[in-house]
């Protein structure tokens, strides 16, 4: 038994620190690989009565560990006796019996593929203990790869590409990733032929053999071998470009021209691209996505598209444009109150303004302008108005160049913003308050003239912060109310219960009340019954003594 | 019948064939008039004579042959079992024996090489069981190989037997009373008996060496039908 503890820590070294899990059946709990267990020693007994040198605890112990070990190697086939008998030294028929034995308790063979076919004949000679994987196991099934779904359950990149590359190309079915990004990737890292630096946005390719050079080269005549200038056709590379291009800034009047186009002409690339010159479709595309209100827009531009022809539609979607572009008089805080007058005109225009709220709240894919504008309706006037000046407040307490810009640009309200927070607000909630109509008058003409020509005074980004923290601040006053309705529920569910505990408290004082009456109610009877049973006694007492029975005898009785 | 397997007597064994039924492998190769008829088969030694002719009869009405045959196989049957039972009765061997088998044989198209150890004492060996399993494992499909796998180990450990049944009285004429748990040196008990020390003792694994593997695997191929011509005329030469 000693070299039997050696041989299976030995054996067992290999399980040891991946620590495996294996299934065996729950009815062979009792397996451990330290102990033979009394279930084996009965199903085995030629091993355990000491009768051969060929049949001992020991030999058992190290068939039965081999052939488990054996089988763990690869769960997931069946393990064959043929398989374990060419390894193990003994009589076959013995061998057989513990295979059986260990087969029949789940041992080996538990969860393996029942495949009679699924034999391994020959094993190579490395195979052991310790083995190691070589091709797909058994258990896995080499498919079609996932990524050929990818197309198709994306069909907005397959899209892209095809408006980009201008071909009008369609994908076969089952593409794979390769098929479909591989022509991308390549041009990300087109390389020039000639002087092997990076093509940048254009370069020339040969129509014979796709040879590529950059723009320098071919103006220099560095055609190539063979090549000639007419064979070179000029391509412009929209993947290249991403931010580190310089063809990804975008000036104020750029991105004005783009948001006209885009107004233009919709969602036609091509004409925006036409339109705005200077950049390229990609671009185009990138920079409407990356305004805050590109949804807006294109969303509006799909109503658009809808209702054709709707000029009632057209302006209150202009208004929503110039809204945050062309909006120079108050800035950010004013920003959003012309928003809300916006939507206060709107909501004269339209209907109860609940309504619109609860359409805005289904529409989840609405920009950030319009949650906001949500938001800020959602709360009361004068709280989005205290929440944008805050806002603003403390935008020009972080920078100093925003202050400057809104104090200049505040003609409207005629103290600066900083200076005077507490009269800014005083005067815009009285506007707010009162709903101003000149104010909603005002704007569309302001819009279309005044606007146009300063709007590239306050820059977008500020624009832009200012326009979050207002957000931000209305969502702090809205969550601030949902707290307080929260709080109320809270405060009446405890009254509540506090009611409900007193109820129940009056009911059990009622009931102890009736208890003391039926208590009063029996207490005179009791005592008429006291009083009825005394005077027996005294009575039977009297007849005793006149029949001579000695006094004594009953006299404590008597006295209680 | 398992009774009689007791391991824990260490008397000699009466003869028999050492498995768990005692059956007696029968081989026929019977030719008359250019019919040869070739077969090999199991018997039950103890079933009553009168079924061999009973058999003979049968077979050869099954296999229409002709009925010349059916004395001749009736004869041969009968010749190998009253063979057998001339070693009845007598002391078979002592202690442990445990034998190396060899393979090696060609069933139709389906040729056959193995190498295992059997233990002579184990009268619960089942040659047929074995040689299913095998086919089993090995996925042979010839439903004929089974059975002569199963017939060639019990060919083998027959003629075992009947050596053993000579050496065991030789040993019993030299040294009396010397028997029991320690094993017979291989060269007395005759045949090539392991050794068992060297095998099971506690300085040794009962997990062979990587390079006896292959020795002791089964090694199955499949010729094709020319192959088997090829190698039948072979035969045919050299039994001439």
């Amino acid at each position: 038994m000693e070299t039997s503890q050696r041989e299976t820590s030995y054996r067992r070294v290999p399980d040891e620190p991946e620590l495996d899990l294996y299934t065996i059946p729950s009815h062979s709990s009792w397996f451990s690989w330290d102990e033979i267990h009394e279930t084996e020693k009965l199903a085995l007994k030629e091993f355990f009565d000491g009768s051969s040198i060929s049949r001992t605890p020991r030999i058992y112990k190290e068939y039965r560990d081999f052939i488990i070990n054996k089988y763990r190697e690869e769960p997931s086939s069946r393990l064959t006796f043929t398989e374990i008998r060419k390894s193990l030294v003994g009589d076959v028929n013995l061998l057989h019996k513990v295979f059986i034995f260990l087969e029949t308790w789940g041992l080996i063979n538990f969860g393996a593929t029942s495949d009679d076919n699924d034999f391994t004949e020959v094993e190579d000679g490395e195979s052991s203990i310790i083995k190691i994987e070589e091709g797909v196991p058994n258990g896995i099934r080499v498919g079609a790869t996932p990524n050929s779904v990818k197309p198709i359950s994306a069909p907005p990149a397959v899209e892209d590409g095809a408006i980009v590359n201008g071909s009008g190309f369609k994908l076969p079915p089952l593409t794979s990733y390769s098929d479909v990004f591989s022509d991308l990737l390549k041009q990300k890292i087109l390389a020039c032929g000639n002087c092997g630096q990076h093509c940048g946005s254009r370069y020339h390719q040969c129509a014979k053999d796709g040879y590529l050079i950059c723009k320098n080269c071919f103006n220099d005549g560095n055609y190539g071998e063979q090549r000639l200038s007419e064979d070179f056709e000029l391509k412009t590379n929209e993947f290249v470009e991403d931010s580190s291009n310089p063809g990804a800034v975008w000036t104020e009047a750029e991105t004005l021209l783009l948001l006209e186009s885009v107004l233009k002409h919709g969602d036609d690339w091509e004409l925006v691209a036409q339109n705005v010159q200077t950049k390229t479709k990609l671009d185009c595309i990138l920079k409407l996505v990356e305004l805050p209100f590109g949804d807006s827009l294109l969303c509006s531009e799909a109503q658009r598209n809808e209702v054709s022809g709707s000029t009632n539609n057209l302006t209150s979607e202009k208004e929503i444009t110039d809204a945050p572009t062309n909006n120079q008089e108050i800035a950010g805080s004013e920003d959003q109150c012309t928003k809300d007058i916006n939507e206060d005109k709107d909501e004269e225009n339209q209907g109860p303004p609940k309504r619109q709220c609860t359409a805005y709240v289904q529409d989840t894919s609405s920009s950030l302008m319009k949650q906001v504008a949500l938001i800020s309706s959602m709360v009361g006037q004068h709280i989005m108005a205290a929440a944008a000046t805050a806002s603003v407040t403390a935008l020009c307490d972080e920078n100093l160049h925003p202050k400057e810009i809104f104090d200049d640009q505040d003609f409207f309200v005629p103290n600066g913003l900083c200076s005077a927070a507490s009269t800014t607000t005083n005067h815009e909630i009285e506007r707010i308050l009162n709903n101003d109509d000149s104010v909603a008058k005002e704007r569309p003409p302001q819009s279309g003239d005044v606007m146009a020509e300063d709007k590239d005074d306050i820059p977008l980004i500020l624009r832009v912060r200012a326009a979050i923290a207002t957000a931000l601040g209305a969502a702090a006053a809205r969550s601030k109310l949902l707290a307080d309705q929260e709080e109320r529920e809270m405060e009446y569910l405890l009254a509540i219960m506090i009611e409900t505990q007193m109820k129940k408290m009056q009911r059990k004082i009622k009931h102890f009340e009736d208890l003391e009456l039926i208590m009063e109610t029996e207490c005179p009877v009791i005592e008429e019954l006291e009083d009825k049973l005394l005077m027996e006694r005294v009575s039977v007492l009297q007849s005793a003594f006149d029949l001579g029975i000695s006094r004594w005898k009953d006299y404590p009785s008597v006295r209680s | 019948m398992k009774s009689s397997a007791s391991p824990h007597s260490k008397a000699p064994f009466k003869f028999r064939i050492p498995t768990a039924e005692n059956l007696v492998p029968i081989r026929l190769d019977i030719e008359i008039d250019g019919q040869r008829f070739k077969d090999a088969f199991t018997w039950n030694p103890s079933d009553p004579d009168s079924e061999v002719v009973v058999f003979a009869k049968r077979t050869v009405k099954d296999l229409k042959l002709p009925p010349a045959f059916i004395t001749q196989i009736a004869q041969s049957i009968q010749s190998q079992l009253t063979e057998f039972r001339s070693f009845e009765g007598q002391d078979m061997y002592t202690g442990e024996k445990i034998i190396p088998i060899k393979l090696d044989l060609r069933v139709n198209n389906t040729l056959i090489k193995d190498q295992f150890l059997w233990d002579l004492n184990n009268y619960e060996s089942d040659p047929e069981e074995f040689s299913r399993t095998l086919c089993k494992d090995l996925g042979i499909e010839d439903p004929e190989v089974g059975p002569a796998i199963a017939f060639a180990i019990r060919e083998q450990l027959y003629e075992i037997a009947v050596q053993n049944v000579a050496s065991a009285r030789e040993s019993r004429m030299s040294k009396k009373g010397r028997r029991g748990f320690e094993h017979v040196p291989v060269s007395k008990t005759g045949g090539a008996s392991v050794d068992l020390v060297k095998l099971f003792g506690h300085r040794s694994s009962v997990v062979r060496k990587r390079k006896d593997w292959d020795i002791y695997e089964p090694i199955v191929d499949l010729l094709s039908n020319e192959e088997v011509d090829a190698l039948e005329a072979k035969e045919e030469r050299t039994a001439r």
